[in-house]
């Protein structure tokens, strides 16, 4: 019953999304009027509402007659992993897509912009919309039937049961990228839209803002996730799926960089890197959905991979051929003085996209190597720590310099950069005469020094000389720049002093790393629940804290034959010492266990937070204040104050 | 107050130097440098996705481990181990592919990327002579900004609607053809190199080793030379009770093979001293040309 009315809800959906599609088309090519299409836009949004809410009913029900609930359900699962298991697999995520997809059409469609560009803005959207809603109808649909009913299902992958962040990870990574595709949408209707075309940027950058917050969010949680469950003690493996979510992320930071102050003489970049971030969301999605790339994420791997590729090529055919011709820009006599945003900008944006291009051809390497030298060979950690880490530190470097472009000339920026630069080689000097961290990571630490020195100094002058609409923004910006600081230190502190050993154990006996020592009390065997696991019970003392009990586990699923080791993490100020229980002897009088010593990993999430949510102090800074034309106190104040409250947290 | 630019000069001065000295410092090493850890940080471990050697926890994973620890003990260079262990598995048991053939692309598409970059930044910084406002440049955008004459229209309208339509469709027929892929192919193949690091460590009678590796190879794939393979191993490693398990399995399949006999006897020799002359008499009627008759024979003759 439920799987017919899924099925008819995703047809209906497809239908509603086409006649979306050529409705919004006659509203750009014959101004028709916009009602009906606002009214197909609603009704596809709905189609997907309505299908997503019968899988997750079919779920909750342990219907096993629908196909995804027979292959993702169980009867074991709690609750909440039964709710989230709609996103635990390709099919039932690409109804979360559509939703998501659906949602943002809504909003779009209900705002007032010039008509054409709004138009033709829709119509790229319903299009994608469109693309999805026939992959999940004809390639993908889960409400397919199964006969016979089995009785029970196996229920989504262990690793995804085991941290409650599987709730808030795929739907923010989901909002990040889909967002992406206004941006898309408003720079391909721009050069259709004839004059009206030129004011796109200014719709498209407060769309960017939210998407990429939560873009920066749920990269944020997809590396604590990795750090909390997969138990091998990092965040970050440089995996397909992770470089995938990095992709448009990096391009979606250049593009507000480049979008800043209107754009003015930056026409091309914008166009290019608003067309590229969603191409590269695209791309990720054939990568790592497709089975493409191998990948310890991907959790699924389906058919879909030429369908997927094909959509790619379409999406970049249509982006070349729409954006590709030069618009004449306005005249400049002059040339930008050296140290100006416009420099600076475009320097940031060359290293960003040079950075994407790293990323991309070590993810797709494998794939290339394959056909052209016979042998399918994939990247390693390595490559990226001798490429991407130093473009990175360049980066780091480009955005300390920012507090010297006020005007003023080359002596007044020397002097606004003589107290960063102090605070950077004093760090430099302190850092690297009280321990060794190794070259790259000295030099992170330097320049982040400097970057939170220059932005800790200029932020008062800065905030004074805001315009009253123009605070959020800036505040937002800043802290913005010092999470991406507190990131960097974060991993350069981990990667340097991080110290882990790896023995068998017999009980009563000790592991030491450090200052710290686990001490192994028992092990503790339980089944049940659809899962056999072995629990180390240990006793860890540090000095200066006192002792306690630890309990990492390694938890066995006989439906899926996976095996998951849940660490300990034991987090404090400075430092995490994190625990993983490797194995077990059958006589449970000895274990293996790895213990390591992460410091400054806080600083990471801190950092990751600081950024999304000042990313998301930035999108409704710019939000308000424009649609009240003209910053009345009564329409900046309350936007600040939330926004406040929101960094303040 | 002469003394205010000298003071700042010395400061900056003694900053620098100590920054320097710092910076040496690290770059002479981090102090922790492990050679085990460094060379297995560049091979690939093949029953694993996207782990090193030095971090995976696979069994495989812990014998190459071994097997580096043992080579550079002998006093090989790490760039000795390296090629050894590329001539042995190929390059791509490598993490990294080296920087030669397709492996350049990994440096060129950067490098061209970050130079077109570059030259795009700096036209878009260089001042430019267009036309300024002038009559030709909003010609076009104009003609454009007014709503499209009817004709050209209904033209792109019925081209836009018919290409809509035909996304769908060949959404429809390019998922109707799709096959299920098979598995994903990992870089190196897990058993073979299980296979080669249990042939190694037999090289260096170390048995139980050798049949540790042998049952990793069989969890991936359940081959009868394997689980000979591996009954031999566990016969010298002095577990002739898994010895003549893992022979009888093999002989379950195939009743006659001469290795299976062979072993099943010399393990039953220790296990049940009764029944191994039959099975090995058995094995002398089978195999009369094996080269371990003479040897057979003479056991047999032995102890009859």
């Amino acid at each position: 019953m439920l799987g017919e009315l899924g099925t008819a809800s995703l047809t209906v959906g497809l239908l509603c999304a086409v006649l979306t599609a050529l409705l919004w088309l006659r509203v750009a090519l014959f101004s028709a009027p916009i009602r009906p299409a606002r009214l197909a836009t609603a009704a596809t949004f709905a189609a997907a509402a309505v299908a997503c809410g019968v899988l997750e009913a079919a779920l909750l029900r342990h219907d096993f007659s629908v196909r995804f609930v027979a292959e993702n359900g169980g009867r074991q699962v709690p609750l909440y992993y039964t709710v989230t298991s709609l996103w635990s697999a390709l099919d039932g995520s690409l109804l979360l897509w559509l939703l998501v997809l659906g949602g943002y059409a809504v909003l779009l469609a209900g705002r007032r912009y010039p008509l054409r560009l709004h138009a033709y803005a829709m119509t790229v959207l319903s299009a994608v919309a469109m693309f999805f809603f026939a992959l999940s109808c004809f390639a993908a649909n889960p409400f397919r039937t199964v006969d016979p009913v089995p009785a029970d299902g196996p229920g989504p992958n262990p690793l995804l049961q085991q941290h409650p962040a599987m709730g808030v990870h795929p739907p923010l990574l989901y909002a990040g990228y889909i967002g992406l595709v206004v941006p898309f949408a408003f720079a391909l209707a721009a050069p259709l839209a004839g004059r009206q075309g030129r004011a796109w940027l200014r719709m498209a950058r407060p769309w960017t803002l939210p998407a990429w917050a939560a873009l920066s969010a749920g990269i944020g949680l997809g590396a604590w996730w990795s750090y909390a469950v997969l138990g091998w003690g990092g965040y970050w493996a440089w995996d397909p799926v992770e470089n995938a979510s990095l992709l448009p992320w990096l391009t979606a930071t250049a593009f507000l960089h480049t979008a800043l102050g209107r754009g003015a003489g930056r026409a091309g970049w914008n166009r290019v890197l608003a067309c590229a971030s969603f191409v590269l969301v695209l791309l990720g999605t054939f990568l790592t959905r497709s089975g493409a790339v191998a990948s310890v994420h991907a959790f699924t791997d389906s058919p879909l991979g030429p369908v997927l590729f094909g959509f790619v090529l379409l999406a970049v055919v249509a982006s070349t051929v729409l954006t590709g011709r030069r618009t004449a820009e306005p005249a400049r006599r002059t040339g930008s003085p050296v140290l100006s945003r416009n420099t600076v900008v475009l320097v940031n944006g060359v290293l960003l996209v040079t950075l994407a291009a790293v990323v991309l051809i070590g993810t797709v390497f494998p794939l290339l190597s394959g056909p052209l030298a016979g042998v399918r060979t994939s990247v390693g950690p390595g490559y990226y720590q001798r490429t991407a880490v130093p473009l990175a530190i360049v980066l780091l470097l480009a955005m300390g310099v920012t507090p010297a472009l006020r005007a003023g000339g080359w002596t007044r920026a020397v002097r606004r950069l003589a107290v960063p630069g102090g605070v950077a080689l004093a760090t430099v000097a302190v850092v690297g005469l009280l321990s060794r961290p190794g070259l790259p990571a000295l030099t992170a630490f330097g320049t982040a020094a400097f970057v939170l020195a220059g932005l800790v100094g200029e932020l008062p002058d800065r905030l004074r000389r805001a315009g009253r609409g123009q605070r959020v923004g800036r505040l937002a910006g800043t802290l913005a720049h010092c999470g991406i600081a507190l990131v960097a230190v974060g991993v350069a502190g981990s990667s340097a002093y991080g110290r882990e050993t790896e023995r068998t154990v017999r009980t009563g006996e000790t592991l030491r790393v450090g200052d710290a020592t686990i001490r192994l009390v028992g092990v503790d065997r339980t089944t049940g629940a659809g899962q056999m696991s072995a629990r180390a019970r240990l006793r860890l003392s540090e000095s200066g804290r006192a002792e306690r009990t630890v309990t990492p586990a390694l938890r066995y699923h006989p439906a899926r034959d996976t095996a998951v080791t849940v660490p300990a993490i034991d987090t404090g100020l400075l430092r995490d010492t994190y625990v993983t229980l490797i194995a077990v002897s059958p006589d449970s009088g000895s274990a293996t266990l790895r213990l390591a010593v992460n410091p400054l990993v806080g600083l990471l999430w801190a950092g990751g937070a600081l950024t999304s949510v000042a990313g998301l102090g930035a999108a409704i800074g710019t939000a308000r204040p424009r649609r009240r034309s003209g910053a009345t106190p009564g329409g900046t104040r309350p936007a600040t104050v939330a926004a406040r409250a929101r960094v303040g947290r | 107050m002469r003394w205010r630019p000298a003071a700042a000069a010395l400061a900056l001065a003694a900053l620098l130097a100590a920054a320097g000295v710092g910076l040496t410092r690290s770059a002479a090493g981090t102090g922790r440098d492990d050679p085990v850890r460094s060379v297995a940080a560049d091979l690939r471990c093949p029953a694993c996705q996207g782990e090193s050697v030095a971090d995976s926890r696979s069994p495989i994973a812990a014998a190459m481990r071994q097997a580096v620890s043992d080579q550079l003990a002998q006093g090989r260079s790490r760039a000795e181990v390296r090629r050894w262990f590329v001539e042995r598995y190929g390059p791509e048991v490598l993490v990294e592919p080296p920087a030669r053939g397709v492996g350049l692309l990994l440096w060129a598409v950067p490098a061209l990327t970050l130079l077109g970059a570059g030259y795009a930044a700096r036209r878009t910084l260089r001042p430019r002579s267009g036309p300024d406002g002038g009559p030709t440049a909003p010609t076009s955008p104009r003609r454009a900004a007014r709503a499209m004459p009817g004709a050209r229209a209904r033209r792109a309208w019925r081209c836009s609607a018919l290409g809509l339509i035909a996304v769908v469709v060949s959404v429809a027929v390019a998922t109707r053809s799709l096959d299920r892929p098979g598995p994903t192919p990992t870089p190196a193949d897990p058993v073979a190199v299980a296979l080669g690091l249990a042939r190694d460590l037999e090289a260096q009678d170390r048995y139980a080793a050798a049949a540790q590796m042998y049952r990793e190879a069989l969890r991936d794939r359940s081959d009868d030379t394997i689980r000979l393979r591996l009954a031999f191993a566990l016969l010298r490693a002095g577990d002739a009770a898994g010895a003549a398990q893992a022979a009888t399995e093999a002989l379950a399949r195939v009743p006659d093979s001469p290795d299976g006999l062979l072993v099943l006897g010399l393990a039953q020799r220790r296990t049940r001293p009764v029944e191994a002359p039959r099975t090995l008499r058995r094995f002398l009627t089978v195999a009369p040309e094996h080269p371990a008759v003479p040897e057979i024979e003479r056991l047999l003759a032995a102890r009859p």
